[in-house]
């Protein structure tokens, strides 16, 4: 256990580190960027405007409202306060909105529609490639090249798929939006019942998408941990094959994890395609046009989000190792 | 088995090759079905525009949980992009589309300015003001009289001293209002309760400065009460900052609609049924659909299913081939005109050249280039017809608007305007300037150079991406080599609305927009485009960023606001397009609308269309725009 503990610490300072790191990074690349974010809030406001002295007071006024004057050490250490403040600022592309008030009124209908997708997606994933490897035959001429032809086809693809089909031509499913649009929300059935039908295609647009890749993946691991020595071995011995597959199955879950923790820790960055092809409310076209219009408080506060969910899925991951895969546990033991 | 194993893969891995070569998307979807064609225009069908229906005011209006009747809200798309943050009129930071637009042709549903603007005649009619304005003799001064039965939504009435106070408080806070007239108007004054007169800057001669911009701003600001500007300033401590950005939830408005319900999906007007415009001074009745609504799209190709499914009553985006709704679908869809150019074109979206650029300096090279562009396929192609074609409209300064067509001298310009892919025609001109390919590699040079240029528009315009290629194949077409580059807008837009200094390279020829239908046009495009005032300004957003610089067009654009002999401002302006065709600074490369005007008539119809028989006719704006908004007041629904 002392020796586990050792693993726990080393890891953690790695984390800290790398949380560093990251922070750094997420004040200094956005702002590497080439172009002036207040042009582009003075070209809004500008359109329209004839008088030019005008023109470049509103320019000064925002420079100066922003701190986007100031040399970029200062900026930051200003960043750094506020951030531990819990203030991230103005949204300059939703200026006068705050970057806490963008993320809030947007990050759970992101998180709503992508954490069940993820998690679906792995579980029906995963369940389809073992079953491909374990199975052969015809389920695994049906299930591989269907979850080739799912998880090749470029997630626009598969979303306007599902509009024309169940949106347009069929008309079972709205085609934009959260809920409906002629309603005014309130907490009741009908409201959650709109809420559930509007969310039915960007849904299964990332989940047949994740079902493919995972599916693959699933089944080329399985396959590999099928032909191991120790199934072989295992076999010789007489063990029931109930207890190797399961054993097969939680080796080839290993990386798979990974991917899921990872998954999870940057689904905050949004479904941006499902998000513009349905028009459905979320993080992910604020954050796209917060990159494109240098929204630099909102870029550093919804890649910072990121980070820390990424450090601590990864970090989770870690620990969890030791628990699934003693072979890890015995390694950083030594 | 395994024979119809390989077969079934085979069409499996041809279907994802097909999908990673084109991604469908709705519109290349709706493009590309091809569907029996019914040739059915709805604009067709003999209908009543003009119906004398008066809205009784109705009950109460749903409450949360419910949804709107379908038959009483007009539904929009294009205007919003993204939620609305405020609804603060003195700020410019709303993104508050439906809500808060002062321009030139001002969002009147909530707030109200005292004239509309009517691009079709170019004239402004009394909204809040009683009677036409009038300039004093010395044209200096504006006086108008304000409709007794105009109030706010408080029920308080609309006083000189709210006009007063509102151009006081435009000033104070540095407003985008302010800025914009501050040099052009000197005080907005009471003379006593429904008597406004706006006092314009004065020269050294004492005359108006521009009366062109004083005469502007009747249509072009809004009007905001006295007593709620106060509430505002004692909220805000006099604190400017604070004062823009309050979000203004408590305004008091004198539109007939007002903020219902807005989230991050949508934004819901309703009907303010104790509106004073149901006056027998303005419109005797009230605006017919009870809600304005607007969901939040995140692209036009959403916007556009929408638009299909007749979930859109109203659209203002592009929708891409347009026709193809009514033509290939027999969809209840039309635009303003039956047939091409579907709309009216507004503005003149141009490529400007980078004068400082070797051989742009030339007057044939720039002038070769633009005669070589193929118009027609930009048209077709960039625009899917949406604009008219230069020889329907032959280029000058002007946008096709009777109006605006009808101030300069077609006949004295005839020569001089062309209408593109002549190609012969070109490279004579480069011929004999004696821009020649001298070492014979096919392409031509000038000072020793061989004449390379760079295009450049910014990175997911569509369509003016697609223009610019346009512009580059007719360069191969002439011996000039031009390549196309496409930048973010966020670096574009600070390249090029640098002024203080010669544009970089890659900047050669490049694109950007200019003013479409207003009070002070063509005057203020014309401005845009040529004057030499934007030259050297560090942030230029108004124009002529190729910084060209001409005195005899300065002197032009300086005398036209302050002329008032019409023949003389005919001279004056065939003057001006004479100058610019022949000096070719930058050119019109196609006709945009001032707002895509798209309307499905599955549920309302009596919406603005050519030839419907309104008088002054109802603009195609969308139904907010300047005097476009009398158009809410005839609509009808299809099933009553």
């Amino acid at each position: 256990m002392k020796g586990y503990m050792r693993y726990f610490g080393k890891k953690l300072i790695w984390f800290i580190i790398t949380f560093i790191a990251a922070f750094l990074l997420n004040f200094i690349l956005p702002r590497l960027m080439p172009g002036d974010p207040v042009a582009a809030i003075v070209a809004r406001l500008a359109q329209g405007q004839s008088n030019a002295s005008g023109v470049q007071a509103i320019y000064e006024q925002y420079t100066e409202l922003f701190g986007t004057n100031e040399p970029m050490y200062t900026q930051f250490l200003l960043y750094v306060k506020n951030v531990f403040q819990g203030d991230f600022g103005f949204s300059f592309s939703q200026y006068p909105r705050s970057v806490a008030d963008v993320l809030r009124s947007s990050i759970w209908w992101t998180v709503i529609l992508q954490f069940p997708a993820i998690i679906i997606g792995w579980i029906l994933g995963n369940s389809l490639g073992a079953l491909a490897a374990y199975r052969k035959g015809w389920y695994d001429r049906l299930i591989l090249p269907v979850s080739i032809f799912a998880s090749a086809l470029p997630a626009f693809g598969m979303a306007t798929i599902l509009l024309v089909i169940f949106g347009v031509t069929l008309k079972w499913l709205p085609t934009s939006g959260g809920y409906d649009v002629s309603m005014i929300p309130k907490l009741n059935w009908a409201y959650i019942w709109s809420v559930v039908v509007h969310y039915q295609l960007p849904f299964w647009s990332i989940v047949l998408i994740a079902i493919g890749g995972q599916a693959i993946g699933m089944r080329s691991m399985s396959i590999y941990e099928l032909h191991a020595d120790y199934v072989k071995y295992s076999r010789f011995l007489g063990v029931k094959d109930n207890k190797i597959v399961r054993y097969v199955f939680r080796n080839a879950m290993l990386p798979q994890i990974t991917g899921l923790a990872l998954a999870l820790g940057t689904m905050v960055g949004g479904a941006l395609i499902a998000e513009i092809v349905f028009s459905y409310p979320g993080l992910g076209t604020i954050l796209y046009n917060g990159i494109m219009g240098q929204d630099y408080p909102l870029i550093s506060a919804t890649t910072l989000i990121i980070t820390i969910m990424v450090l601590i899925a990864t970090f989770a991951i870690e620990i969890l190792y030791g628990f699934i895969d003693p072979r890890i546990k015995a390694a950083q033991s030594d | 088995m395994k024979r119809l194993y390989i077969v079934v893969s085979l069409v499996m891995v041809l279907g994802l090759v097909l999908a990673a070569c084109q991604t469908a998307t709705p519109e290349t979807i709706i493009e590309t079905v091809e569907v029996p064609v019914v040739q059915t225009q709805v604009v067709e069908k003999e209908k009543v525009v003009v119906q004398t229906q008066v809205v009784a005011p109705t009950e109460a209006p749903v409450a949360a949980g419910e949804s709107l009747p379908r038959n009483e809200t007009l539904y929009f798309n294009g205007q919003q992009w993204g939620p609305v943050k405020c609804w603060n009129p003195y700020s410019s930071n709303c993104n508050n589309a439906l809500g808060l637009a002062a321009q030139d042709n001002s969002r009147v549903p909530m707030f109200e300015t005292p004239y509309l603007y009517n691009m079709m005649d170019g004239k402004q009619y009394p909204l809040l003001a009683d009677g036409d304005f009038t300039w004093n003799d010395a044209h200096t001064e504006i006086t108008f009289k304000i409709k007794p039965a105009a109030h706010w939504s408080d029920g308080t009435p609309v006083t000189a001293d709210d006009f007063a106070y509102t151009w006081a408080s435009y000033i104070k806070y540095n407003t985008n209002a302010g800025n914009n007239y501050k040099d052009y108007i000197e005080t907005v004054e009471a003379v006593d309760p429904q008597t406004v007169v706006i006092k314009a800057k004065l020269n050294e001669e004492g005359k108006a400065v521009n009366p062109l911009q004083v005469g502007h701003y009747l249509s072009g600001a809004y009007v905001i009460q006295k007593a709620w500007t106060e509430t505002l300033e004692a909220r805000t401590g006099g604190d400017a900052t604070a004062f823009l950005t309050d979000v203004a939830e408590d305004v008091v408005y004198s539109g007939p609609y007002h903020k219902f319900f807005a989230d991050e999906t949508k934004v819901i007007f309703v009907r303010d049924d104790n509106y004073w415009g149901q006056d027998a001074s303005m419109w005797g009745k009230l605006p017919v659909p009870k809600y304005l609504a607007h969901q939040i799209f995140k692209d036009n190709a959403a916007g556009s299913v929408a638009l299909a499914q007749g979930e859109v009553d109203v659209s203002q985006q592009f929708n891409s081939n347009v026709q193809v709704l009514w033509e290939n679908y027999n969809l209840p869809v039309s635009t303003y005109l039956p047939e091409p150019p579907y709309g009216i074109g507004a503005s003149l979206p141009t490529a400007y050249y980078n004068l400082t650029s070797n051989g742009l300096d030339q007057v044939a090279i720039r002038k070769a280039i633009a005669l070589a562009v193929d118009y027609d396929t930009i048209i077709a192609n960039a625009m899917t017809n949406q604009s008219a074609t230069f020889d329907q409209v032959p280029r000058s300064l002007m946008n096709p608007t009777p109006g605006e067509q009808a101030m300069y001298d077609h006949d004295a310009v005839a020569d001089l305007q062309w209408a593109g892919n002549d190609i012969e025609g070109a490279n004579k001109m480069l011929d004999d300037a004696g821009v020649l390919d001298t070492n014979g590699d096919g392409n031509r040079e000038w000072n020793g150079q061989e004449l390379h240029y760079v295009a450049t528009c910014p990175n997911g315009w569509s369509d003016w991406q697609a223009a610019i290629e346009v512009v580059a194949a007719a360069g191969e077409k002439i011996g000039i080599d031009i390549v196309t580059n496409f930048p973010e807008w966020a670096v574009y837009q600070t390249v090029v609305t640098k002024s203080d200094a010669p544009l970089p390279e890659g900047y050669d020829i490049f694109m950007m927009w200019t003013d479409g239908a207003g009070p002070t046009q063509p005057w203020g495009r014309i401005r845009h485009l040529l004057s030499s005032e934007f030259v050297g300004q560090e942030i230029n957003w108004n124009g002529n960023w190729g910084q060209y610089s001409n005195p005899d067009v300065d002197a032009l654009i300086q005398a036209i606001p302050g002329e008032t002999d019409e023949a003389k401002l005919k001279e004056m302006y065939t003057e001006l397009v004479r100058i610019y065709l022949t000096e070719v600074p930058s050119f019109t490369l196609m006709y945009r609308p001032q707002s895509f005007h798209t309307v499905n008539e599955s549920v309302w119809t009596g919406f603005p269309h050519q030839d419907d028989g309104t008088e002054p006719p109802v603009p195609p704006l969308d139904l907010t725009d300047g005097w476009s908004i009398a158009g809410l007041y005839n609509l009808q629904l299809v099933n009553p």
